[in-house]
């Protein structure tokens, strides 16, 4: 049920002519008889944002410590970049910017002595970047404060610093808005989709707030019991559903059902006497179809408006109502 | 084994950066100097010594204050795979383009480094407390018996501490690696006299042995001794990088 990619002619050319920055193979993980992640497979692309959504439990943590080599691969492979993590780890993750849970780092050391030893592991990062990305992430108060002395919402910051210090191709955040609070949480979206759309990274973010991941993904990965369930376009919710449920507010519903019911291509859903409404799914191109059924029966219609359903309704629908957070 | 340097001057930083780094050093200064006060004071042994630089040969080995050296060594290097684990700074640390061997080995130098240190204190300490104490003096002999002495100890408290090392990578316990490292120095001095006994590591890890009281065993020799610890400790590593090259970080 991939339901993104005939809508964007524009898009798909595209990706026909870039390789996928992140591709998951058929990822397999197994610890004692029990299969964590199961055969999943998935893509993300230059400049999206793509978040990896699932019910506690469903191996997003598994699949993220598989992407960026921390676990082993049962079967399958993770090729980051076109390099293979189980065979070219090195030339693999250079391309990987991360931060796997939360931002851990030297509690006695200083935010800048910290992004310095992140930058001893790379062969090109120079101090100039070091404080290119720290004005990038306004941390330059912070700069010579001791790690421990900061708060979550800091040290987030920070971790997106580290992670962006060797110019990833990839961006991977596990949980990153964990115990931020609102402001934080919207200063984190506007650096990610800043990030993503003026340097082409592609993201990967692990989450469980689905309203959080609507705001800031393009695309949403769901998995559950370590298995892929659904992709999902975010911005192409309209056409996603071809028939949408449209709410009618007339001023004799009854009578209106049974003139829409006589249609083809149009399903009523819903009669309320009460509230002088009635629901239906129709396609935008039969849509002046039962305009014009309407007017012929001299029936008022005041209001036509879109029931659109939240990303959650749609979660719980493809994982069977299991629990989120 | 590119950009090495960036890697171990990490790792040492994260050694000295610690509030708690002068410590071990402070303290093995302070033992020392301790140490020849008391025997200045109280022992009847001190009257044959003639220089610092004698006195510094005697009390460098394993049987001397050395063993500061030893036990200040595996502490440290108790925490220094542990400790990742234990903040959560592995995933930071292993999800660079640097391969997992490479991480292993730069903590490893950074522990030579560490003991390197210890002993060039513990040696400079015992030079100048001793030279205060019995004087200044000594023949050329007597300097390269000292020189003798402090690599002697240096070997000891490597071939420990990186017993101390591969517990920490197998365990992810600071704790039980320094009681790993400890336990060896404790027992170093008993001999079972069986001829099997040779081939553990325990009699072989202090070489001054052969100087002061003769071979632990008969048939042992420096050379021999010297090769069945760097067996042991090449074993050891070898072990802590096999484990820690598969290891799942959870």
């Amino acid at each position: 049920m991939n339901l993104a990619q005939p809508n964007h002619p524009d898009s798909s050319q595209q990706e026909r002519l870039e390789e996928p920055v992140l591709t998951l193979d058929q990822v397999t993980k197994r610890i004692g008889k029990k299969t964590i992640v199961d055969g999943l497979s998935f893509e993300v692309r230059r400049g999206e944002i793509v978040g990896l959504l699932g019910p506690n439990g469903a191996g997003k943590t598994t699949a993220i410590r598989m992407i960026t080599g921390l676990i082993t691969i049962n079967e399958g492979d993770v090729r980051i970049a076109g390099h293979s993590i189980r065979n070219a780890f090195k030339q693999a993750i250079v391309h990987v910017g991360g931060i796997i849970e939360n931002p851990e780092f030297y509690p006695y050391m200083s935010g800048f002595d910290n992004l310095k030893q992140a930058a001893r592991m790379t062969d090109t990062v120079t101090d100039a970047r070091i404080m290119e990305v720290i004005a990038l992430l306004g941390l330059q108060e912070a700069l010579h404060k001791k790690v421990k002395s900061y708060s979550l919402g800091m040290r987030q910051r920070l971790g997106i610093a580290q992670a962006l210090l060797d110019r990833p191709k990839l961006l991977i955040l596990d949980e990153p808005t964990n115990g931020l609070d609102p402001a934080g949480i919207r200063e984190m979206r506007d650096y990610l989709k800043r990030i993503s759309q003026s340097e082409g990274i592609a993201v990967l973010v692990s989450s469980h707030l689905l309203s959080e991941v609507e705001q800031m993904c393009t695309r949403v990965v769901v998995i559950q019991n370590g298995k892929w369930v659904t992709e999902h376009r975010i911005g192409d919710r309209k056409n996603a559903t071809s028939m949408p449920e449209l709410r009618l507010r007339v001023d004799r519903p009854s009578v209106a059902a049974r003139v829409l019911k006589k249609l083809e291509h149009v399903q009523v859903t819903e009669v309320k006497e009460e509230t002088s409404e009635l629901a239906c799914r129709v396609a935008d191109a039969d849509m002046p179809m039962l305009i014009d059924a309407l007017r012929e029966e001299k029936i008022a219609v005041y209001r036509i408006t879109e029931t659109k359903k939240s990303l959650e309704d749609e979660f719980l629908q493809w994982t069977g109502g299991n629990q989120i957070a | 084994m590119r950009n090495m340097t960036g890697l171990v001057h990490n790792e040492w930083l994260k050694l000295t950066k610690k509030k708690s780094f002068w410590v071990s050093p402070g303290l093995l200064a302070a033992l020392t100097v301790l140490v020849t006060v008391m025997l200045y004071r109280f022992s009847a042994n001190v009257a044959g010594i003639e220089s610092g630089i004698a006195y510094a040969a005697g009390m460098l080995g394993a049987s001397g204050t050395g063993q500061f050296v030893t036990v200040l060594s595996v502490v440290a290097t108790a925490g220094i795979v542990a400790q990742e684990y234990a903040q959560g700074t592995i995933k930071f640390l292993l999800i660079r383009s640097r391969s997992r061997g490479e991480i292993l080995v730069s903590k490893y130098l950074a522990v030579v480094l560490y003991i390197l240190m210890m002993t060039v204190i513990s040696f400079a300490v015992l030079f100048i407390a001793g030279g205060v104490t019995f004087g200044f003096g000594g023949t050329g002999e007597q300097w390269i018996e000292a020189l003798k002495q402090g690599a002697y100890g240096f070997i000891y408290s490597l071939v420990y501490a990186s017993l101390a090392f591969m517990v920490g990578v197998l365990t992810r316990s600071s704790g039980v690696s320094i009681g790993a490292g400890l336990i060896g120095t404790m027992f170093g001095a008993i001999v079972i006299q069986k001829d099997f006994y040779k081939y553990v590591l325990l009699p072989n890890a202090d070489l001054s042995v052969y100087g002061t009281s003769g071979p632990p065993l008969p048939g042992m020799t420096v050379g021999f001794s010297l090769t069945v610890s760097a067996v042991y400790v090449a074993l050891f590593l070898l072990a802590g990088y096999t484990v820690f090259r598969r290891r799942d970080i959870a």
